[in-house]
């Protein structure tokens, strides 16, 4: 019983995990970027869900989870704009710089969304207003599973699922998928290169937002540094599934959340961290691509 | 020739430094604040801000400290150890005279290493960890009590009003959090009490469902939590969240009303709370006072009693200026240890401090949280 419940937490960190680490996996898969702003641009996510709640809940004039579903459409358009606004700024000015320099510019714009995130909605907790998350739950076979639980999985595996299809089966996914093999080939194949990054610019921080809006409803209160955390934990689960493969970040993301939670829950939170670093050592030493990292030859 | 014109040189730009140092008698009094104007603890820091500089407000108005004006130096550590360090030096070089801080003790910590250094007179308002004042420090004070006192209390409290047998204790691995569990552990089991869960969270993390789980299933009669709030509201929201009975009793770090907004409302419900008493409870004049000026010029009650502490430590210093006339850090530090007696405190009476600058006497209460999510005294204390 008590397992079945460990395994409950566990998937539910993991879901998160693996939502995050999409939006690494699919930028370091068409630019070879680990774009460290993904986690702050996720922890913007839960502050312009913060404010588009207060904005619908002002039209509405009641507290109802409904204001969710315009606030959530705000937030993916807003933290969008905001992801392509940082790759033309902040990326495609060095793309052909090495590898350094844009890894550096991505650092250099966490820290910026982060303090600006800080200066605007200042540096106190914030919670979400009553009555937007769902309450209830039911017990099954001993263990709790909460409504919030079970919409979480539910939105997070549609929302992979999407992305998988969509990169797997329609004319732009064939475009990014060649784009991540080869940038000068798939110019002269036609492709627009530019055009598919920004679109990888879209998608990535918009599921990275939406990520972060539902956490925020998940756990109701976060700060600045929410990204921080979840941003490493992240960018970790997608290196151990294998980065630049989308099914790899989503089991990488549900090994890493449910190691760490029997860590915890079994041993002690102060070394669950240990164990599952260990781990991912482990695995980096026998597959140093990542569980998925070889057997998908096409990456995006 | 040259070389003794270096020579000269060298003396001079060697000497001015220490005459920048001394306050010439007509300039105002340099006091420092250090506190988490930022970061997790904000809330607290700003309230430092607030309820100092109203104090050095009115003091000025009524003509200063000996007939001269008080500035206040305010520097942000975040709450951070690393930069804790880096502002008590900033502070230092800003030639303050005596420094007000840092408001948890992992941040006072390093921080007090250097404004020992300097010589310079440091009280904290709420650093309770116990090993602070175990270091020798002369000019060292704080106006809080320690964790050693609010961990018995906290066990008194759990055996003879809670009735509790078997114990569970939670902290977060800061300096201040371990401290107040590990004495709370050791007078509980001193008192013959079952310490039957005894471990820490990693106060990053955001969802503690893993160990509420283990907690919930170790049959406890109460667990007392000694982190901060922000985590205590995420531990009270997640147990209500996973169907949990656990009694929790929080320190009070966790006195602050964002734990019930983090918490929510139900799951808050009967939390009780070990802590200094509230600025509403403190029935002395001047904290009555306090209060109420508080309230004139912010329109809001100072709501933690962290604020007060943090007044009262200006308070101390004005009163030991006032009492020695003096703004030397040493005689101020000789003063408080050996003839401040009996001062009608904001915070309640001082009765004075020990050889090790520790605050004399305590004043703890149990709160319990009520349906309104108010801090209200528990009817009954131990």
């Amino acid at each position: 019983m008590q397992f079945l419940q460990q395994m409950i937490n566990g998937i539910t960190i993991g879901a998160f995990y693996s939502l995050v680490a999409l939006g690494y996996t699919m930028v370091y898969g068409v630019l070879k970027l680990i774009n460290f702003a993904h986690g702050d641009l996720f922890m913007w996510g839960a502050y312009i869900g913060l404010t588009g709640l207060n904005v619908v809940l002002a039209v509405l004039a009641q507290a109802s989870p409904l204001a969710v579903l315009p606030a959530i459409i705000a937030v993916m358009v807003t933290v969008a704009l905001v992801g392509v606004v940082v790759e033309r700024v902040a990326y495609r000015p060095l793309r052909s710089a090495g590898r350094l320099a844009p890894v550096i510019s991505a650092l250099g714009v966490a820290f910026i969304l982060q303090s600006l995130a800080r200066n605007i909605y200042g540096a106190s907790y914030k919670t979400y207003p009553a009555g937007v998350a769902l309450a209830g739950g039911t017990t099954l076979g001993g263990a709790r599973i909460s409504v919030m639980q079970i919409v979480v999985l539910g939105v997070s595996f549609i929302l992979m699922a999407a992305l998988y299809l969509f990169v797997q089966r329609t004319r732009i996914g064939t475009a990014m998928r060649a784009v991540s093999l080869d940038h000068d080939t798939s110019k002269l194949m036609g492709i627009d290169v530019n055009r598919i990054i920004a679109i990888v610019f879209i998608i990535g921080p918009g599921l990275g937002g939406v990520a972060g809006m539902i956490v925020a409803l998940y756990y109701g209160s976060f700060d600045f540094t929410l990204g921080w955390v979840f941003g490493l934990k992240a960018f970790i689960a997608a290196i151990m599934g294998g980065i630049g493969n989308i099914p790899g970040a989503m089991l990488g993301g549900m090994i890493l959340g449910i190691i760490e939670t029997l860590g915890s829950g079994y041993l002690s939170p102060q070394w669950k961290d240990v164990i599952a670093y260990v781990i991912l050592i482990l695995i980096l030493i026998f597959r140093p691509t990542g569980l998925l990292g070889e057997r998908v030859a096409e990456k995006v | 020739m040259y070389r003794k014109l270096a020579l000269l040189l060298l003396v001079l730009v060697l000497t001015v430094p220490m005459f920048a140092g001394c306050q010439k008698e007509t300039e105002a009094i340099k006091i420092g604040l250090e506190g988490p104007m930022t970061g997790d603890y904000a809330y607290e820091g700003q309230g430092f801000e607030k309820a100092v500089g109203l104090l050095v407000e009115q003091t000025n108005e009524a003509g200063g400290i000996m007939g001269r004006q008080v500035e206040l130096v305010i520097e942000d550590d975040a709450g951070d150890p690393t930069q804790a360090a880096l502002v008590a030096q900033r502070l230092v070089d800003a030639g303050v005279v005596a420094v007000i801080g840092a408001y948890n003790s992992t941040a006072t910590e390093p921080a007090s290493e250097i404004y020992n250094e300097a010589g310079l007179l440091h009280i904290t308002p709420s650093s309770t960890a116990t090993r602070l004042t175990e270091k020798g420090f002369e000019r060292f004070f704080r106006v809080c009590f320690l964790d050693d006192r609010q961990g018995l209390f906290a066990a008194t409290f759990a055996k003879d009003v809670l009735g509790v047998q078997n114990f569970g204790i939670l902290h977060d691995n800061s300096t201040y959090a371990q401290g107040l569990a590990e004495h709370t552990k050791r007078y509980a089991e001193e008192m013959g009490m079952n310490v039957a869960f005894y471990d820490a969270i990693n106060p990053d993390d955001q969802d503690f469902s893993p160990i509420l789980t283990n907690i919930g299933a170790a049959g406890l009669d109460a667990v007392y939590f000694t982190g901060y709030h922000a985590q205590g509201g995420l531990l009270l929201k997640q147990t209500g969240e996973l169907g949990l009975d656990i009694e929790w009793m929080m320190g009070n770090a966790c006195n602050n009303p964002e734990l019930v907004q983090i918490g929510g409302l139900e799951n808050a419900v009967g939390t009780y709370i070990t802590t200094e008493p509230l600025p509403k409870d403190v029935e002395y004049p001047e904290a009555q006072q306090f209060v109420s000026d508080f309230q004139e010029k912010y329109d809001m009650m100072p709501d933690s009693v962290w604020w007060m502490m943090a007044a009262e430590a200006f308070n101390v210093i004005r009163y030991a200026m006032e009492q020695t006339e003096s703004t030397d850090s040493e005689v101020l530090a000789d003063f408080l240890h050996n003839e401040a007696k009996d001062i009608n405190g904001i915070t309640g009476p001082i009765l004075g401090w020990d050889e090790k600058g520790d605050r004399l006497g305590t004043i703890h209460l149990a709160y319990i949280i009520d349906e309104n999510g108010d801090l209200v005294v528990y009817p009954e204390q131990p």
